[in-house]
């Protein structure tokens, strides 16, 4: 005869048992990835934390310096021609891709004849290796050979030295990375075949012309993609590195108006031999981005409409 | 209705099994290196940052040492950005055996202690300093030590088109001598179409202003005082040789100047705007004559030392040395097998043949007649006067010269577009790079004392 609190007490130790199989079990699938994060994520980012802190040459062992890395940032020229760079790169970039790819989203969200076709190719572009795609654009943007003056002298226009003349390395850059644009259209197409039919139909018997279904319909349905999209170009573009590296280094030197961040940060790191200045670059970096991140997650909470339909 | 008998379904036995089966195959039947190493040798491991017929004729050197003896097997390896993967190679302790570096490597990497000293190796390999020429011995030491060996060596002097110079009126058996001639023929080469754009320009600083800051020295002056660790940029002659470049971009006209360079192909093609004779005169290597002997066979080019603002005449030449070297790596397996195929190829066969591959001049103070006759650069009695002359200069030794150059460069972009002054500009620069230096230089004092940084070196 078994008594009953003893019953439940065994069946309770025997769920617990078998609970805590299940968490080793997983834990135990999960292992190699969390022994190559750990090992190769986080305890290098450990490692750069710590690097930040003091002087390390690379060649030499790390030698602690307080703040001083992130206090030289504010009086170094370079440090801050880079981050004006990249937040005017930034600034102008964004804003223009997103309203370029929600254009060409809401010309291609509608289906019919071709409509597959037409998004493959706004597509394929983002399929092309950065650094082939720089090297095809150094050629169009060439001053005297190049493809985009030669159109320009067609209508009278002399088109200027895009990649040399410092006034216009962003236009060119910004130009660059509409090239891109296929990547946000995909999404933004995406989350327009998921608007509710019927909203468009209200809309239309209320009297509302295709923009205005459009900025009171379309937009707020998508928002949640749109501040996906925003969240992942700014992650991007406080990164950029490699077409700069391609199209603005040149054997006289790095033309200084397409010098960005990241390209500093790996200057100082590999080249200079800076490793815990650059470490602390890297940090100022991360934070910035996490930053911008929680400042567009905030705004999202205002401006982003998660429809439950 | 129940499971078909055909149905076979995975089990975790069977997809590790098949797992390992694929690596076991592939690490079995899997590619191999197309190099066979010869049993029972030590391997050295060399990066070399040449390739096409540079890393050519290196690699022939590998090979003819591989031959001549039954105990080393070097493996010859091209590397690109070798200055950055060498420093991470040494930084996690897995250095090949021997590096081939630019000489401006040597000050920042025998300070940090990143190569190993070669005053007591050298000579037991058979290798003496007394060997080399001049100018040459000043890359291979440093404070007073010895850090690397020069495997081939560069003089920088103007090259001129005399096809270009006699089409202009001038002469071309008499380059320019002084900054005024050469600017009178710059002026005399000067060509335009009908609607004013560039069609040929005598010279232009920024072609293809590989060496920025080299104008300093052809005026009287220098940027950086080894004795003192003091830059000198803001020197009157530095000013001076900035305001001279700058005239050029005054008289020329930025627009017209950048469209015209935009026609200018890359330097190893043969649109390279000397040989397609849109530049009469450029600031060049021996190494160019491997372009023009290349693709354009048939130039009449002429070689002369880059004039200097005073062109006293007689006297030897100003010109800058720019060599490549060998070196080897702190925790590298083999040092004194190293060295071994190091001295092999300082024998004056190995220099000779390997300078003869790249136009350049050997290294060693002794050369063959044959080597002199048959040298495919017309121009390598002038490269040799350089390399000789106790007016040459070797690339600012300092621990930050790399990033000193960045500097130097961004600013002189800037002085090149008229944004800004020389004598503006000038001033700036030099107590950013400065600050540069001294923060190196505490950091070092910080970390070693008063010690020298750099030791090993006899004195």
């Amino acid at each position: 005869m078994s008594v009953p609190g003893q019953a439940t007490h065994s069946r309770r130790s025997t769920e617990q048992r078998a609970a805590r199989r299940q968490v080793l079990i997983g834990l135990t699938w999960v292992s190699p990835w969390l022994f190559g994060a750990g090992l190769f994520v986080f305890a290098p980012m450990a490692m750069s934390l710590y690097y930040s802190f003091t002087d390390y040459p690379l060649l030499e062992p790390p030698l602690w310096s307080g703040l001083d890395n992130y206090k030289r940032m504010f009086s170094d020229p370079t440090f801050l021609r880079v981050v004006w760079n990249t937040t005017a790169y930034a600034a102008v970039s964004i804003p223009l891709f997103t309203i370029v790819a929600l254009i060409l989203a809401g010309v291609l969200a509608k289906t019919g004849r071709m409509s597959s076709f037409y998004r493959a190719c706004v597509f394929i572009p983002t399929l092309v290796p950065l650094i082939a795609s720089a090297m095809v654009w150094m050629w169009l943007f060439n001053g005297e050979y190049g493809l985009i003056n030669k159109l320009l002298a067609m209508i009278s226009i002399r088109g200027p030295a895009w990649i040399v003349d410092r006034n216009w390395v962003l236009p060119s850059m910004v130009i660059m990375s509409v090239w891109g644009v296929g990547q946000g259209v995909v999404i933004y197409v995406a989350a327009m075949q998921d608007v509710p039919k019927q909203l468009y139909e209200a809309a239309r018997i209320d009297g509302m012309g295709t923009v205005r279904q459009f900025i009171h319909v379309t937009l707020p349905m998508i928002s949640p993609a749109i501040l996906f999209n925003v969240i992942a170009l700014t992650i991007a573009a406080v990164q950029v590195f490699a077409v700069p590296s391609v199209m603005f280094r040149r054997p006289d030197g790095q033309n200084p108006a397409g010098h960005y961040y990241t390209m500093y940060l790996y200057e100082n790191a590999f080249v200079y031999g800076n490793m815990g200045y650059a470490s602390a670059m890297a940090w100022m970096q991360l934070l910035v981005v996490l930053l911008l991140t929680a400042l567009l997650l905030f705004a999202g909470r205002r401006l982003v409409h998660y429809a439950r339909v | 209705m129940g499971t078909p008998a055909s149905t076979y379904e995975l089990t975790r036995r069977a997809a590790v099994g098949a797992m390992a089966a694929a690596a076991a195959g592939y690490a079995i039947l899997g590619p191999r290196g197309t190099q066979e190493i010869p049993r029972g040798r030590v391997v050295l491991d060399y990066w070399e940052k040449w390739t096409r017929h540079e890393g050519d004729a290196m690699e022939r050197v590998v090979s003819d040492f591989n031959k001549s003896q039954d105990r080393i097997f070097v493996r010859y390896l091209v590397v690109s950005d070798i200055g950055q993967k060498s420093l991470v190679s040494i930084a996690g302790s897995r250095p090949p055996d021997i590096i081939g570096l630019y000489a401006f490597n040597v000050p920042p990497y025998a300070e940090m202690g990143a190569i190993i000293p070669m005053d007591e190796l050298a000579p037991r390999a058979g290798v003496r300093m007394e060997n080399y020429a001049p100018g040459v011995r000043e890359v291979m030491r440093y404070k007073g030590g010895w850090w690397a060996m020069v495997n081939t060596a560069g003089s920088i002097a103007l090259y001129y088109n005399r096809a270009a110079f006699r089409d202009a009126g001038l002469d071309p058996d008499r380059p320019p001598r002084t900054i005024a001639e050469l600017d009178a023929a710059h002026a005399r080469l000067l060509r335009t179409d009908s609607r004013g754009a560039l069609e040929r320009v005598g010279f232009l600083h920024r072609e293809p202003g590989w060496w920025s800051w080299l104008w300093a020295y052809h005026f009287g002056g220098r940027i950086f005082d080894e004795a003192s660790g003091r830059a000198l940029l803001d020197s009157p002659e530095n000013i001076r040789a900035m305001e001279w470049m700058q005239g050029y971009a005054r008289d020329l006209g930025l627009d017209r100047i950048k469209i015209f360079a935009e026609s200018f192909g890359n330097y190893f093609t043969p649109e390279n705007p000397f040989l397609t004779g849109k530049v009469g005169m450029i600031v060049q290597g021996p190494w160019i004559a491997n372009l023009i002997n290349a693709f354009k066979p048939d130039l009449d080019y002429g070689v002369a030392p880059f004039p200097t603002v005073h062109g006293e005449a007689g006297s030897s030449p100003v010109g800058l040395i720019d060599t490549d070297v060998l070196v080897i790596p702190r925790g590298a397996k083999h040092p004194e097998a190293a060295m071994e195929f190091i001295a092999f190829t300082q024998r004056q066969d190995m220099t000779e043949r390997l300078a003869t591959a790249h136009c350049k001049p050997s290294p060693l103070t002794s050369v063959s007649a044959e080597f002199l006759a048959g040298h495919p650069n017309r121009g390598i009695g002038v490269h040799y006067d350089i390399l000789r002359s106790d007016r040459a200069f070797v690339p600012p030794r300092t621990r930050v010269w790399q990033q000193f150059k960045d500097e130097f460069d961004s600013v002189v972009q800037r002085m090149w577009r008229l944004e800004v002054p020389a004598a503006e500009a000038l001033p700036r620069l030099q107590v950013r790079v400065q600050s540069l230096i001294d923060q190196a230089a505490d950091q070092q004092f910080r970390r070693h004392g008063g010690a020298d940084p750099a030791p090993g070196g006899a004195a």
